[in-house]
């Protein structure tokens, strides 16, 4: 085993187990770390102290960006490039610029939203040290774990492990990194 | 993100008394209508007739979408909405009081008075060009439809259909409260199937027959939509209304929680950008095709005779940042939708943006020179009528939802999806 371990995890039984050791974890101080579990546990994000995700941004950006293009385009093409009236009406006028517009805005904010989530969330990743543990195969099935990462600036091997036993966590082993 | 309802609800049945409300909420309709009888002594009787259509339509168009939100509940078995569908199912207990505030305008086309609202019912009206409507092209091919008994039998059949479907969705859902019986919950399902068809019908047919059809030479397809989504819209508003009125006096804390409040957010910003759809749609059909029998709806809303730009096209700007565009923007924050200070103002203000929506669709059928200028304009005596036809009606709806109030629990608490409710979660 190198020196330093990826982190540690712990094991719990059952879901209230979990959820009370995720806010003592939560209330410690913890920043880097993360619960397994084989189904989503309703209200486990605010037992953790996650926030709200950062993707609206994103989405927002790219609604403008695309109700913007589409303007611009029509604007572009219709009354500067080239120039042709059609049914008697202005060169340009939002109102025919609008069902273009409104189109890219939907499409540039589900491809700002994917890719903000994306870029958020580091996916797709191809390693994880977890996925060396057994434990991984169980987190999937009939048991819960946390895991606290090493890269936390509060870990501590020996504090840290007096913690998740002290949350009532079992079994706690250091992972390989 | 939910406060789980772990406290349970401990004034279940409500036996919280909601009569003293009831006789205020009597009082000012009562003050309304009275307000507005008197605005027939003072003004020209056709404007007052236009006001108390605006003001009936209003409240008739938010008891539909309630009927209609109720049975879309039904029909995709949603659990969210549970409790705000209780709210719902009170606030239909004001179809037969909307249609007995309706019958005066009915009444009154049948006394002879036809010129009073809708100019077709009157064949001998002379209309712009000299000929009378007797012998308009155009009405002569729609007079199979526009007709005084077939606008009487219409207008009757949808109130009858509106009023025994809320009876059918109100009795079952009561009577689970006593036995929790699943048979209501599967009589509800069938009920919405049907009655969602029925529903749809009916409101475009209203909608066509009451305001569409104040200017009869006009077409556009998508009318029975544009109402279908203010008055979704409407009720989505008043249940909030309603839900934040309850929770702060104390009957539903522990009940409500932000992410029903979420969801009933996110469906208002939903109707937002649907009703800006289908308004865009129709404006934009019509200024691309340039026909004449239907570009001059708009330009009555937009210039005058001479060109300029009129009352009525600032308030179609209005309606169009206000109704679509600040909404849209404000709706677009999560915490604007949860928080209950916040999201009060702006279902306020999407309720006064829809009569003013129903306004603009409805007064310019009020013309100077007997009907033969420029519509009046909107800041005149006849929006005070308005108003006072939106507070009398809204007095009265609002007293039979109060009236209803006490007749069932304040949740539906054996409906099979409550517990899912009551721990809605995002």
């Amino acid at each position: 085993m190198s020196a330093k371990p990826y982190g540690l995890i712990a094991t719990f039984d059952n879901t209230p187990d979990v959820y009370h050791a995720a806010e003592k974890v939560r209330d410690a101080g913890y920043k880097n770390w993360d619960c397994i579990t084989p189904f989503p546990i309703h209200g486990l994000d605010r037992a953790m102290g996650v926030k709200r995700s950062k993707v609206p941004p994103f989405s927002l950006a790219g609604g403008l960006l695309g109700f913007t293009t589409g303007m611009l385009l029509i604007f572009w093409t219709s009354a500067v490039d080239y120039r042709l009236i059609v049914g008697g009406k202005p060169y340009f006028s939002p109102l025919y610029a609008f069902p273009v517009s409104y189109e890219l805005t939907i499409l540039f904010t589900a491809f700002a939203t994917i890719g903000g989530m994306f870029f958020l969330n580091g996916l797709p990743m191809h390693y994880h040290p977890v996925l060396k543990s057994d434990k991984i195969l169980s987190g999937m099935d009939d048991k819960f774990h946390i895991v606290i990462e090493s890269s936390d600036p509060k870990f501590n091997l020996a504090n840290t492990k007096a913690l998740l036993e002290q949350a009532g966590g079992k079994d706690i082993e250091e992972l390989e990194a | 993100m939910s406060t789980h309802a772990a406290t349970a609800p401990a004034a279940l049945p409500s036996e919280s008394t909601s009569s003293p409300c009831a006789c205020k909420a009597l009082g000012v309709g009562v003050a309304g209508i009275v307000l507005t009888i008197i605005g027939l002594f003072v003004s020209d009787g056709h404007a007052v007739a236009l006001s108390w259509l605006t003001g009936v339509t209003f409240w008739t168009a938010i008891a539909i979408g309630m009927l209609m939100l109720v049975m879309i509940h039904h029909i995709l078995d949603a659990s969210w909405s549970v409790v705000v569908r209780r709210q719902f199912e009170h606030g239909l207990a004001a179809f037969p009081w909307l249609a007995l505030l309706f019958a005066p305008l009915v009444v009154v086309s049948w006394m002879g008075s036809h010129d009073y609202i809708w100019t077709w019912m009157n064949p001998d009206a002379v209309i712009h060009g000299g000929h009378t409507v007797g012998h308009d092209p155009l009405y002569v091919k729609k007079a199979g439809f526009l007709n005084l008994e077939m606008f009487t039998a219409m207008t009757a059949l949808c109130f009858i259909i509106w009023i025994w479907l809320s009876a059918r969705l109100r009795k079952a859902s009561f009577a689970q409260d006593a036995d929790g019986d699943l048979k209501w919950t599967l009589m509800n399902r069938k009920t919405a199937a049907f009655g969602l068809a029925l529903g749809a019908i009916t409101l475009t047919l209203a909608s066509i027959y009451w305001i569409k059809s104040l200017e009869y030479h006009w077409f556009s397809t998508m009318f029975g939509v544009w109402f279908f989504s203010n008055a979704v819209r409407g009720a989505l508003s008043v249940g909030v209304l309603l839900m934040l009125w309850l929770y702060n006096r104390g009957d539903l804390k522990g009940i409500l929680n932000t992410n029903q409040l979420y969801s009933i957010g996110m469906l208002i910003f939903a109707f937002t950008v649907f009703w800006a759809y289908v308004t865009f749609s129709q404006y934009f059909l019509i200024w691309n095709a340039n026909v004449p029998e239907e570009t001059f709806w708009y330009n009555l809303r937009e210039i005058t005779k001479e060109g300029e730009f009129s009352q009525w096209g600032w308030v179609g700007m209005v309606i169009l940042f206000g109704h679509f565009l600040l909404p849209f923007l404000y709706l677009l924050s999560y915490r604007n939708k949860i928080t209950h200070t916040r999201i009060k103002p702006i279902v306020i203000w999407i309720l006064l943006i829809i009569a003013i929506d129903l306004i603009y669709n409805i007064a310019p059928a009020l013309k100077a020179d007997h009907g033969h200028g420029d519509p009046l304009p909107f800041l005149s005596i006849n929006l005070l009528w308005t108003a006072t036809s939106i507070i009398g009606v809204g007095g009265v709806f609002f007293w039979a939802y109060l009236k209803s109030f006490p007749k069932a629990k304040l949740i539906p608490i054996r409906d099979p999806r409550i517990n899912e409710c009551l721990t809605h979660h995002e």
